[in-house]
Formats: structure tokens, sequence, C-alpha cells
């Protein structure tokens, strides 16, 4: 019982992650309307500068957060003003098709140059508490892995409350649901966009920091995370921004069942395979209400 | 003494079909005018064109004198032309309260959204006691007048309104074009587009006819109603037959 | 930026003169002799490259460009191919069978998920044949992990020319294949589903069955380039084939030549290659994110790649000429439509 516990416990922390790292592209996807491709290597990016912190600073990875935040948040601006800003404009089937296109031509770039700089090279980041954790009843519950998990709940909530209660963030859902109307309102868009990147930009970089000490950091990782954040939204439902959380810890649990009771090996499957069959019989999600 | 809203000889496609040609109308400041016309001639896309939402192919739109077919449509509402779109449009997964709030999005309207509120509210009972309701729960006529109180809540100078008795029952109708007399008796100078000619006309102080494109006609609103060939064409009136 | 309403990014239609039958003729036969004058290993190799990545170009361009079905997972057909052709010939089964019998496995496997893919539409689309390509691959990676190496007699008796042979001609009949199947009576219906779907099934084409067909032979074709894949190399890890890589440098070869068009790929193939093989011998990586800034200011800027690229600067080099009024755009001279 306490193994079923366990192996239940390290999905959760994993879907937690995985939640994290896609509700940025839900965000994106929800308001913007475009699939950016290079979503996971904003994730890897974000892994990167926390662990120049640690490395460089000696800088605990969550208090690294500090530093994370704002340089992803940075980058996203920044690759909205020089490149998505020309595909929001497009419409309909050619937008995504476009956006598509040229957020896998950014993940290449991206990718590389951070092979360039980092080499390809495997790290990872260990703070020095990292063995240490809780024990309840034969389950072991790293502190790391709390800690995620804490931040990624508080992370969620902080979001809801921006998107519902504050002005900016309700401008960023009124555009999401019609961005005509919006502009009519005196809503720019264009700043609208701007942040929403940003934003998913900061959220991919939380991920990253997350990934640094519970998964390997490397440059080629780009296109696993996206990967799962394209599942985990597709499960959540493309509307729901908030709906990533708990299909991320789905996914999580899912595939954490699976790798321990199928085989190892087919834990990756599951989550393809989840994919699209909801994908082609439920394309809607499973957390949308309809 | 105003040249107030100025729409010269626009033209504008989408892509290689052509919607509007060489259109030109005006509305003075304080008027309400009119612009009527059968299904698909083009009226919606002319509201567009002055909200910034279509590009022009050619031709000016000014609002005194500034230039607004150089604008972006939110630098157009912020300028204080506010369009209240066909089929309402409102933020349906938001309350009614953060529907009227972001209308004032504006900085100009933004300064004095509190008392722009109230006077909403005033004019709108109804969305006073549904503050908290999701837009998209209402009935169409509830929603036609939040998309109006939204766009008061731009303080607009002019206010246009594309087809606003559109799938609503005749009580509401009404009701809704004497919210627009009062806000025109109040200083707003309104530029409607209606199906229901009879409605507009009665409302209107002056009007123009859109036919595929082009502007067909125009005059006092009260001539119009009189006016044989717009009688038949519009307000289903055929002349005295032969008995 | 262009951007016509409710259309195309724009669709680069070359003008007929470059696409001349004598060009082609000049093409081939330096393709062929060439590099029997230089008979260098390296040549051989890198000739090799160009013409699969011709091959893979023209393949993903039946699918992605002509039928606008932007596929993230051709690395999947590239896999099969090279899985059942390297299994077959492996164990004696004349070459050139196993080849077709990798090609038509391919296409058949497409065939089976076409359907129900199919019904999923543009990002959806993409992202799952991404997502089976990627089932595909960690399903080989788990049930084959071990390198696959030639035997010994095969590797004493290993031609590089033979090789090249093999690739240049697939490349051609690809590229035949494609130049026919814009001839076709099909070719309208493909056009029109990648156009406007909707309009295209209102006006009575059926759709679907205009996706699959472009499935199909873009699925063949990948697959037989996979199969060539396989010939060639003498080891590799069977998961190797289907990795996205591959998937990407078909879609990079397509729009940077040109996609849409049968010479884009050509060039975009010989292109991208040379490119890579020159760069990667020196700065490793740098080639990918010269590719990924070029393949990016296709899509934005010029989505007619390089052939439009080069149409724009002789059209500009005829105009001084004649003086002609007409501004830069899509040439009114069409692709044998």
């Amino acid at each position: 019982m306490s193994a079923f516990m366990q192996t239940l416990v390290w999905g959760i922390f994993a879907g937690a992650i995985y939640g994290i790292a896609a509700m940025g592209l839900a965000l994106v996807f929800g308001v913007l309307k475009i699939l950016n491709i290079a979503h996971g290597e904003l994730v890897m990016l974000g892994g990167y500068v926390g662990f120049w912190a640690f490395t460089a600073l000696g800088w605990d990875p969550f208090l690294a957060l500090i530093l994370v935040i704002p340089a992803t948040f940075v980058l996203g601006i920044v690759l909205d003003r020089v490149i998505y800003r020309y595909v929001v404009r497009l419409w309909g089937e050619e937008k995504i098709k476009n956006s598509l296109l040229v957020s896998f031509g950014l993940g290449l770039v991206l990718s590389n140059l951070a092979q360039w700089v980092f080499t390809g090279d495997e790290r990872s980041v260990q703070p020095s508490y990292a063995g240490q954790g809780l024990d309840v009843y034969g389950v072991l519950m790293p502190y790391t892995r709390l800690a995620t998990l804490g931040i990624v709940l508080v992370v969620t909530v902080a979001l809801h409350l921006f998107l519902r209660k504050t002005y900016p963030g309700k401008a960023i859902l009124a555009t999401a649901e019609d961005y005509e109307s919006a502009e009519l309102a005196g809503i720019n868009i264009d700043r609208v966009y701007m942040l929403t990147f940003a934003l998913s930009a900061a959220l991919a970089g939380i991920a990253g920091q997350f990934v640094t000490f519970t998964y390997a950091l490397a440059p080629s990782i780009g296109m696993f995370w996206t990967l799962k954040a394209m599942i985990v939204i597709v499960l959540a439902g493309t509307g729901s921004i908030l709906g990533a959380l708990p299909a991320g810890l789905v996914l999580g649990v899912v595939e954490a069942l699976s790798g321990a009771y199928l085989a190892q090996t087919y834990k990756e499957l599951v989550g393809l395979v989840i994919f699209l069959l909801v994908v082609i019989i439920r394309p809607q999600g499973l957390f949308v209400r309809k | 003494m105003s040249d107030f809203l100025r729409i010269q000889d626009v033209s504008v496609a989408y892509g290689d079909i052509q919607a509007l040609w060489d259109v030109s109308l005006n509305v003075e400041e304080g008027e309400i005018v009119a612009l009527i016309g059968p299904n698909g001639a083009g009226k919606t896309t002319l509201m567009r064109a002055v909200a910034g939402l279509n590009p022009l192919k050619s031709g000016g739109i000014h609002l005194g004198d500034k230039a607004l077919h150089t604008l972006r449509a939110h630098q157009i509402a912020e300028q204080g032309v506010i369009l209240v779109p066909e089929g309402r449009r409102l933020f349906g997964g938001l309350s009614v309260l953060d529907n009227l709030e972001l209308g004032a999005y504006s900085k100009r309207a933004r300064q004095v959204r509190a008392e722009t509120l109230k006077l909403v509210y005033e004019l709108f009972p109804l969305l006073a006691d549904r503050k908290l309701q999701r837009a998209n729960t209402m009935s169409g006529g509830q929603q036609q007048m939040l998309a109006i109180g939204r766009a008061l809540m731009g303080v607009p100078r002019l206010l246009m309104l594309d087809e606003p008795s559109l799938g609503l029952g005749p009580l509401v109708v009404e009701s809704i074009f004497e919210t627009i007399k009062r806000m025109n008796d109040q200083g707003v100078t309104v530029f409607l587009v209606e199906q229901n000619a009879w409605q507009a006309l009665e409302l209107a102080h002056r009007a123009y006819i859109l036919e595929q494109g082009r502007i067909a006609g125009t005059g006092l609103a009260q001539e119009l109603l009189r006016d044989d060939r717009v009688k038949q064409a519009y307000l289903g009136i055929s002349p005295a037959a032969e008995v | 930026m262009k951007t016509p309403a409710g259309g195309q990014l724009s669709l680069w239609k070359p003008s007929r003169r470059w696409s001349g039958p004598g060009l082609i003729v000049v093409v081939l036969a330096f393709a062929i002799v060439f590099p029997q004058q230089i008979a260098q290993d390296n040549i051989w190799n890198l000739f090799f490259l160009m013409s699969l990545g011709i091959t893979m170009g023209q393949s993903w361009n039946m699918l992605g460009g002509f039928a606008g079905q932007t596929s993230l997972g051709h690395a999947g057909f590239f896999g099969i191919g090279a899985l059942v052709t390297r299994t077959l010939w492996l164990h004696g089964t004349p070459f050139i069978l196993a080849l077709v019998v990798g090609g038509v496995a391919t296409a058949t496997f497409a065939m089976i998920i076409g359907a129900p893919t199919f019904r999923l539409r543009g990002a959806y689309f993409a992202i799952g044949t991404l997502a089976v390509a990627e089932v595909l691959r960690i399903t080989v990676a788990q049930n084959r992990p071990f390198i696959s190496t030639m035997p010994g007699d095969m590797i004493a008796s290993y031609s590089l020319p033979a090789r090249y042979w093999v690739a240049l001609a697939l490349a051609v009949v690809t590229t035949g294949a494609a130049y026919l199947l814009l001839r076709s009576r099909w070719s309208l219906g493909i056009l029109g589903v990648r156009e406007d779907e909707e309009a295209a099934q209102a006006s009575g084409v059926h759709v679907l069955r205009h996706k699959l067909l472009a499935l199909a032979l873009s699925a063949l074709f990948m697959g037989l380039a996979g199969g060539v894949f396989a010939f060639k190399q003498i080891s590799y890890y069977p998961e190797a084939p289907f990795l996205p890589t591959f998937t990407f440098e078909a879609m990079m070869i397509a729009y940077i030549g040109g996609v849409g068009t049968v010479a884009g790929p050509v060039i975009g193939g010989a292109f991208f290659v040379f490119v890579r093989e020159r760069l990667a011998a020196n700065l490793t990586d740098v080639h990918q994110v010269i590719f990924g800034v070029l393949f990016i200011l296709v899509v934005l800027i010029f989505p007619g790649g390089l052939l439009e690229i080069w149409e724009r600067l002789r059209r500009l080099a005829t105009r001084r000429q004649q003086g002609g009024p007409r501004a830069s755009g899509p040439s009114p001279e069409e692709e044998g439509l």
C-alpha cells in the first residue's frame, strides 16, 4: 500500500511541474491563439538561468526564482516584440500554422544557441537539503518536491487572482474572449499580447527552475517539455488556463502508475497515447465546462 | 458649428472583394444619424471601418480635425468614438461589472470611471441588479443593454450602434431606442445602423441609405419616412394599389 | 508584410522560365558527371546527402506544401521505411525489393492512421503527427535498443557510388512524381484543400480523399528515403531515423527552397545540405541557428523561399530593362496548373 502511495505522491510531484510548464502555453494559446512550439525552450532557458545562479552565485534554487522570473519575463517581451508580434496579427488557420512554423524555427535557434553557450552536457542542481524530506507512514516526500508543489499552488492561485481580479488581468481575459471587442473598449491588444507572452515565459522559467533539480538540464530538453505541455493543455481543454494544473497532476499520476505497474519504459508512451485519444475523441478536453 | 464626423470617399475591400465604393457621409455634433439599407449593403463594414477594425482601401475618416483612419481601434475609442458592435459581442465569461469596467479602459474614461458607472446604473437599473452575473447568462435584451452600457463607460462623444435591435422583442427595442434618445438629449452624438428602418427613421434627425456599397440617398429622417421609394423598399409599405 | 485577407500567407508561383527542360537536363548531367569526375568519397557523400535531402523535402512538400497539412511527424515515415527495408535487406532480401516493400509498408501505415488523424485540424494535426512519430520512436527504442550493423560481407562489398545512384534516382523519381501530381486531375482538389477546406468541400471536393492521396504519396517517398538511409548507414540505432530531426530537415528544406513548388525542394535540398556540411565541418551547431533564423525569415517575409528571392532579384533586374510598372508580387505566369 505504501508503495502505491509513494508512486501516487511521485506522480503528483511530477504533475505539479507538468502543470506549471503547461500553464504558460495555455495562456499563450488561449489569449494569442498561437501555438508556441518553442515553449519548451523557454523552460530550458529558465532552467539555465537558475543553474547559473546556483553555480555562479551559490543561490538556493528557490531563492533563484527571484532572478529567473524577471529574466524569463524580459525574454518573453523581447521574443514578442521581435518575432511573435508579426504572427499574431494574422488570422485563423494561417495564424496557427505560421505560429507553429515560426516558433519551431525559434526553438531550433534557442536550443542551438544554448548548446553553443552551455555545451550539450546534462546539468543538474543539488541543493544541500536535496535528500531530506518528510516521512509520512513510509511515504517519502522530499522537501524540494514539497516546496515545488507549494510554489506551483501559490503561483496558480496568484495567476487566477491576477486574471480575475485585476484590471490588466481582466483585459487579458477579455482579449482572449473577443479581441475586437477588447479593442473597441480601448484596450491596446498589442500590449496585452506582449504582457501575456511575457507571463507565459515567466511561468515556463519557473518550471525550468524546478526541472534543474528534478530532471536533467540540457539544451535538448525543449522538445520534451513542449510535448508535455501540449499533452497537458489538450487534457485540460484549450480554453482552460488554470485547468492546466489538475490536468498536469492527472498526467503525472497516470505516468507514475503506468511506470510502476506496466513498465518503466512505457511511461512516456502513456502520455502520448492519452494525448492522441483525447485529441481525437474528446477534443474539448477533460476540464472545460461544456 | 462643427464638422464632427466626416467620412470622405471611403472604399473598403476584403482582399479582392470590394465592399464599399467612395462612400461619403457626415454626422454633425448632437445629431442622430441613421444608416439604413438592405442586408449585405456594407453598413457593418462602414461602421467597422470608422471604428478602426477594417482598414480603408482609400478615402478618409475624420473626427473634427483628427484623422481616424490612421489610428488603431483602441486609439479611436480613446478619441471618444465608441462602437457597439453587431451581435453584442460581450465578454461572456466575465461579469456584468467586469464588462462595464473594461468599457472604461481608455485613459480618458478611466479617470471618471466611478461616476460613469453610477450614470450607467441609473440608465439601466437591471445592470445594477446583476452586477456579478456572468454576461453570457443574460437574455438578449439584457445583453444589449450591457453592450450599450459598456460603450457608455467609454464616455463617447460619438456613439455608434450596429443593429441594436437585432434579435430583440419589440418592447425591448422600444426601451433601447428610448435610451438612445435620452443619451442624445444629454449630448451624445449617435450614428446608428438599423435593419428596422422605421424605428431608425423615427428616432433619427437625418439618414443615409446604403445600397450595394454605395450611398443611394440621404435626407431628413422625417422626409425619408414619407418618401415612396423608401417606404416601399424599407418600410414594407406598398404604393397604393389599383383596386 | 503581405497578408491577403483569408488566404495563404502568400504562395509563390514561379514563372515557367525557371524550370525549363533545358535547365533540368543541365542539372541532371551535372549530378551524374561531376561526382564521377572527382571520384572522392566526401563528394559522393555530399551528393548522396543532397539527393536524400531533396527527396525528403519533396515528400514533405506533397503533404505540407501542396495539401497544406503541416506534418511534424514525418520522421515516423522515414523510420518505418528504414526499419522495414533494413530488416528485410539484412535478412537476405535483395535491396531494391526491400526498399520497395519498405516504401509500401510506410504508405500503408500512413493510410491506416490517416483517416483518424485527419479528423484533426491545423495545430492539432501537426501535434498529433508529432505524437504519433514519437510513439513509434519510443516503441522502437524500447524493442530494438541495440545498434544495427551491417554484416562483414556487406561492408566489404560496400559501394558509396552505388548508394549515390540510388539516392539520385529516388530524388529524380520523387521530383517527377511531385511534378506529375501537380499536373494531375487531383491537383486542383489538393490545392483547394490547402487554400480553404470548407470552400473546397462546398464545391464538391472530397476533402478526405485528397488529403489521403497527398499523404500516401508523401509517406511513400519519405519511407523510400528512409530505406535509402538504411542502405547507406553502416551502423545506426534503430530509433535514430525516427528522431524529429528528420522531420525538421524535410520541412526546412521545403520551406527554405520554396514550399508548394516543385523546384523549391530541389533548391532547398541542395542548399540546405551543402551549407550544413560546410558549416558542420567548422562550427558544429551554428548551422542550425542559421537555418532556424532563415526559416523564420522565410515564413514571415519570403514565403516562397529561395525561389522567391531569386525571382524577385531577376524581376528587379529585368524591370530596369523594360521599365515595367509592375510592382513586385506573385508572377502572373503560373506553374502549369
